[in-house]
């Protein structure tokens, strides 16, 4: 039997979340304040080092361009996190999806990519697209038919991923002229084309366009409605006639598809080969980066600003101002305790 | 090298190897019992790996540096229990800032604190059953010649299974994960009992990786787990919650896992990468074969608001 209290009302997701999103910008702060606070502790200058900070990873050219670079496959990996718990599903599998597709991109763009760059970037990304949805088929489908949690699956095909890659690159799939276990390299001419005279390219701009067609799917068609309602409230969606399992199946091999885009965008772009002990590990950044946007649309773009930001810092500050680059992943911890506490915050406003 | 001593190593290394994990998988599971994923393992596990090491070092003494890390680990699991319990805080995104908190600070810390130098611990601890070790071939190392730690730490995990099982604390745990309405309902608090069962996680946890940095490796890197906290989460699932479960498959996940380095001193040719694959594939064979009828505990994940004055439940909620 079922009690009435255990069907959750159907609540959906807000478009366009405002105050949320506020929420979001004081944790940036508090996240910083308590970054500050460890500088101190272990004896640094906090201003001198958020000033430095400012002007060399924002203030110029290459800092701020470079943010945008880095923001790119992060909105991929984005909004594949978000596609998958949309349905109510975590894909934490994103490495893995990402490594595989980057691995199938650089391989088809050698042997079927000819010399000419349309042809050959098309030719990438649906090779990388059908890997990612390959390599997460297999949990989807434990996931949505069986009911098996993904959680599980999808790690353990992130550490199958790693090391299959890194045998394929080394054997079968190697650059033979090459010492080092990579693919070959793809011509700098016949990558993706840069925008003027920055480093940022039309990466960014399909990232930004698959973003907005995420939006539109999951925000104005039946099917994203669907696949929504799946994952508000499971149980309701299944009174409502929805099948729920096919949408969960579907969401996480789409997520695999979009997550492997990711990998596609860098080996096209920065990399141009894909290289054995290669791991960007975008997957716990692009949770972080989902939570940050509030679990909308809208606020992966910001999201994914401050984390291509917080990753490009990482670089550039163990030299500048002689901090460690773990501190930045210290901040983006405490960014995700303070956001999961703002629940508490707003709770107690809610209450007066 | 002769088939004796690959096999003798093989088991050794395993039986090491499982310690850990077992130790951090066993908490998980605990917390999960009680309706809390604590995607934050691998997190609590390097805090605990820190600071097991630190303390180590700084007193000499292997044994503090070992309560050290799960003390640690009681704080850090704390914290995860009050954020979700108290405050109400979403679980995933709690347990995610803190692996990402826990890896981060610790590697700070670490280069702030030794720079670039990597200082060791000594390595030698008691093993206590060695004498016994000699007089048996292949599991006789494995078995009796571990140090100290070792015993110690399956002696925990005995422990909890004899807890979770037999005690009523263990049942209010079990309870609280399946019907947190219905330990309210009777007058336990959830609260007390959800954030006791995340204090223990932790702890365990926190030991787990202030074995692996103190007795197992004898040093700390950042990011020595290696996602080991991860592993933990998929083996509390697969070995169904419930210590002796997962005491066996760590053991064969790390059999696997040793199985793979050992093929190599042989002279068949393959390469180390795939032989690395094999636990990681039996996890998902194992799941295959086993998830299917595999039932989560109902409440796990949800977060429950305990009333501050108990009434009888109104209407809706209670018709059946």
């Amino acid at each position: 039997m079922v009690t009435l209290r255990q069907i959750r009302p159907l609540r959906l997701p807000q478009r366009f979340p405002a105050p949320a999103l506020l929420d979001s910008f004081g944790a940036v702060l508090i996240a910083l304040l308590c970054g500050a606070l460890l500088l101190i502790v272990t004896g640094h200058d906090p201003v001198l080092a958020y000033r430095e900070w400012v002007e060399r990873a924002i203030l110029r050219p290459a800092g701020w361009q470079e943010t945008l670079v880095r923001a790119t496959p992060l909105l991929f990996a984005g909004l594949a996190v978000l596609l998958a718990m949309r349905a109510g599903a975590w894909n934490i599998g994103i490495d893995g999806q990402v490594l595989t597709g980057a691995l199938a991109a650089a391989i088809a763009a050698d042997w079927f990519g000819g010399d000419h760059r349309v042809p050959l970037w098309i030719i990438a990304a649906v090779a990388g697209l059908v890997t990612g949805a390959l390599w997460a088929i297999i949990p989807a489908l434990l996931r949505g038919r069986y009911g098996i949690n993904e959680i599980v699956t999808t790690i353990m095909f992130n550490y199958i991923a790693m090391f299959v890659t890194a045998w394929l690159v080394k054997g079968p799939l190697g650059d033979p002229d090459v010492v080092l276990p990579q693919t070959r390299l793809i011509p700098r001419d016949l990558r993706l084309i840069t925008l003027g005279d920055t480093r940022v390219h039309i990466g960014l701009i399909m990232a930004i366009a698959l973003v907005l067609v995420g939006g539109l799917f999951l925000n104005r068609t039946v099917a994203g409605f669907e696949l929504t309602a799946t994952g508000a409230s499971p149980r309701a969606a299944r009174h409502g006639q929805i099948p729920t399992g096919k949408y969960i199946t579907g969401a996480l091999i789409g997520s695999g598809a979009i997550a492997a885009l990711a990998g596609v965008n860098d080996v096209l772009s920065t990399k141009g080969v894909f290289q054995g002990e290669w791991n960007p590990e975008y997957g716990l950044v692009a949770f972080a980066l989902v939570f940050l946007g509030q679990r909308s649309i809208i606020g992966l773009f910001p999201a994914a600003l401050f984390f291509g930001q917080l990753s490009y810092a990482a670089d550039v500050m163990p030299r500048a101002a002689g901090i460690a680059p773990a501190f930045f992943p210290t901040i983006e911890g405490a960014l995700l305790i303070t956001l999961a506490v703002t629940v508490w915050i707003r709770h107690q406003r809610g209450k007066r | 090298m002769n088939i004796e001593a690959v096999m003798t190593a093989i088991l050794s290394a395993a039986l090491l190897s499982a310690v850990p994990l077992v130790l951090a998988s066993t908490g998980e599971a605990i917390g999960e019992r009680a309706g809390l994923l604590n995607l934050g393992t691998e997190g609590i596990m390097l805090v605990g790996a820190f600071s097991g090491f630190w303390v180590s070092l700084r007193t000499e003494s292997l044994a503090l540096g070992l309560l050290g890390g799960a003390a640690a680990g009681c704080l850090a699991g704390a914290l995860f229990g009050i954020g979700c319990v108290v405050i109400g805080a979403d679980q995933v995104l709690l347990g995610l800032g803190l692996t990402l908190a826990g890896g981060g600070l610790t590697a700070f810390l670490f280069r702030e604190l030794f720079g670039s130098s990597q200082p060791l611990l000594p390595t030698s601890a008691g093993r206590p059953f060695n004498t016994l070790a000699e007089h048996l071939p292949v599991i006789g190392p494995g078995v009796f010649g571990q140090k100290w730690f070792f015993y110690v730490a399956w002696l925990i995990v005995f422990g909890a299974e004899l807890v979770m099982r037999r005690t009523t604390f263990g049942l209010r745990i079990r309870a609280v994960g399946e019907s947190p309405q219905a330990v309210d309902a009777v007058g336990i608090s959830v609260t007390r009992t959800q954030c006791l069962a995340a204090t223990i996680a932790g702890c365990l946890a926190g030991l787990g990786g202030a074995g692996l940095s103190v007795m197992e490796l004898g040093f700390f890197q950042p990011n020595v787990t290696l996602g080991l906290g991860f592993i933990a989460i998929a083996l509390a699932m697969l070995g169904r919650w419930t210590p002796w479960r997962i005491a066996v498959i760590a053991i064969m996940f790390g059999l696997l896992r040793g199985l793979g380095s050992g093929l190599q001193l042989t002279r068949w040719d393959v390469s180390p990468d795939l032989l690395q694959l094999l636990p990681y594939v039996g996890v998902i064979v194992a799941l295959i074969l086993t998830g299917k009828g595999l039932r989560m505990p109902s409440a796990l994940g949800q977060t429950y608001a305990q009333r501050r004055r108990r009434r009888p439940a109104t209407g809706s909620a209670t018709q059946e």
